[in-house]
């Protein structure tokens, strides 16, 4: 048919732009009276903050302006689908690496200094680490106004479960665990904010969405969305890293407060101890079949560790269970997910959005169905597809 | 911190700078010469990407105190090809898909040159062994590979000059 692209082996757009190394990435870009700016990490993973005495930092020749909590024009909060993450901790930290308070300074290495001299007092609260701590009795609360640390429960339902089983010649039962894991984008995330005349913000940003960024960083801000514009820079990575805010709003609020340009870039070590993971998850299967192979009954619960905020996390568990039965044809399904708050680091969207972790248990389970019953692994999923 | 002069040869040009004597050679060649090809991924030796070439050797120039490289010959991204013009290894990976998000391209085009400078035909096990210090979290290893590969043999064919 003689297509021009389709079908065609194209060079990317941007590829020559990226060998030669003239592709900006945020990280790149510099303004006249550019500011460095910083966050304080919390030292504890749940924590009541008692004061912050941010005094001697603002004293540092170099330091333009110290932020906490209270210097925030409007909303403290932000999320991709909840609005329950602060942007600065105000009475509480639910994770390592909670933002406590920003800086802007000179040069990266005063607003460095600048953060060693705050001092935060905390008291210390007991934590939950792990899915089934945060749904003990009498757990204690991540986020109070919630009453629970469970942040959802879904059901799937399909046919009639007790009677699936009842028609199944075998039985394969298994809990599975996932870990925890790490996007790695080669690029740490990096935001550069500046603000015009009439009070305008721009944001360039190594981003996912810029939409979904601008709802987000305005609200914050306390300015409407349309004076917001949020530009995505050459972006080093993501896998759905970048998808929930990072360091846009820190930029932001202070490129607003000094009415200077200021880049925010995270450290590596920031950003592993900081940035969303993707979900671990403990998945519990019975899947039962016929003698000669067929899938007659899927039963399972999804448990996902959210840690300390949503982000998108309660799609992403719902999900897993949507997922559960994998590419195959089961009658009769009964799957529940149970997203649950935890003081380990945000989970977020990560390439297959629950996904993975449940076709580990799909996938072993289909395995071990085929070893019961003496048929070939590749059988045994040729017939159920 | 005090200032020290530095004399340097920056991508063919004889320069002379001053930096912070606590300075990394990437944050000279960053925010010193204003060359922002190379990367900061990691800061501490692990990803590559900030790989420039020091006296014909690649070097992860986090690693480098910027003093280290006084008297010393320095090759950047921006020292091989320009868009109209480039470099058959920049070319290569281009054409074999080698690049996507693209962080990891300058450093890793320049340890392929520290090689093919040093080794022209190398083998597969050559350009592993060579790129391993590089990471890239896009692509894979593959392409990039046949991208230098391919590099390697078109240059030898005289297709290419450097
Ligand atoms: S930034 Fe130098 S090795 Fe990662
Ligand atoms: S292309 Fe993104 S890290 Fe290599």
């Amino acid at each position: 048919m003689g297509l021009k692209t389709v079908g065609q082996r194209v060079p990317r757009v941007d590829g020559l732009t990226k060998a030669v190394g003239q592709a900006v990435y945020a990280g790149d870009m510099e303004m006249p009276g550019m500011l460095y700016g910083k966050a304080l990490r919390s030292a504890y993973a749940h924590a009541k903050i008692l004061s912050i005495d941010t005094s001697s930092a603002e004293k540092i020749p170099g330091v333009h302006v110290v932020l906490t909590a209270k210097d925030i024009p409007g909303i403290n909060k932000f999320g991709l689908a909840i609005l329950d993450q602060p942007v600065l901790a105000a009475d509480k930290v639910r994770m390592r690496g909670d933002a406590i308070a920003l800086v802007a300074a000179e040069s990266g290495d005063i607003a460095e200094e600048a953060l060693q001299a705050i001092k935060v007092s905390y008291e210390e609260l007991p934590g939950i680490y792990t899915i089934e701590a945060g749904l003990a009795d009498n757990a204690p609360l991540i986020h109070e106004e919630m009453g629970t640390n469970l942040l959802q429960h879904t059901k799937v339902r399909k046919g009639n479960i007790q009677e699936g089983f009842a028609r199944a010649d075998v039985v394969v039962e298994n809990t599975y665990y996932t870990q925890r894991a790490e996007h790695a984008y080669l690029e740490p995330e990096t935001s550069l904010a500046t603000i015009d005349v009439s009070g305008n913000v721009t944001i360039w940003t190594s981003t996912q969405y810029v939409f979904r960024d601008r709802r987000q960083i305005a609200p914050v801000l306390g300015i409407p969305t349309n004076r917001v514009r949020v530009i995505q820079a050459a972006t080093g990575g993501a896998f759905g890293g970048k998808d929930d805010i990072t360091t846009e709003i820190q930029a932001g609020l202070l490129a607003l407060k000094t009415k200077r340009p200021v880049r925010v870039t995270w450290s590596r070590a920031e950003s592993m101890v900081c940035s969303t993971k993707r979900h671990p998850m403990k998945i519990w299967c019975k899947t039962g079949a016929t003698k000669d192979g067929r899938l007659v009954a899927l039963e399972g619960t999804v448990y996902s560790d959210k840690g300390a905020y949503c982000s998108i996390g309660h799609f992403i568990t719902k999900k897993a269970g949507l997922h559960l039965s994998g590419p195959y044809h089961i009658p009769h399904i009964s799957v529940d997910t149970f997203a649950v708050y935890t003081n380990n680091t945000v989970s977020g969207p990560f390439r297959g959005f629950g996904i993975l972790q449940s076709a580990l248990a799909h996938e072993s389970q289909m395995d071990m169905l085929a070893e019961r019953l003496g048929m070939s692994p590749w059988e045994i999923r040729m017939l159920n597809a | 911190m005090a200032l020290i002069a530095l004399d340097l040869t920056v991508n063919g040009k004889q320069t002379q700078v001053q930096v912070e004597e606590d300075k990394n050679l990437l944050y000279l060649i960053r925010e010193v010469l204003g060359l922002k090809g190379a990367k900061e991924g990691c800061g501490e030796g692990d990803c590559g990407a900030c790989t420039v070439i020091l006296d014909g050797k690649a070097v992860n120039s986090c690693l480098v105190l910027a003093v280290q490289a006084q008297g010393k010959e320095l090759v950047t991204i921006e020292g091989l090809g320009r868009p109209d013009n480039p470099h058959p290894l920049q070319r290569a990976f281009v054409e074999e898909g080698a690049i996507q998000c693209g962080y990891c391209t300058p450093g890793m085009i320049l340890s392929a040159k520290a090689l093919l400078d040093y080794n022209p035909s190398p083998t597969g096990s050559e350009i592993r062994t060579a790129m391993s210090g590089n990471l890239c979290r896009c692509t894979g290893y593959q392409k990039i590979i046949r991208a230098v590969q391919k590099a390697s043999n078109s240059m030898a064919e005289g297709k290419e000059v450097l």
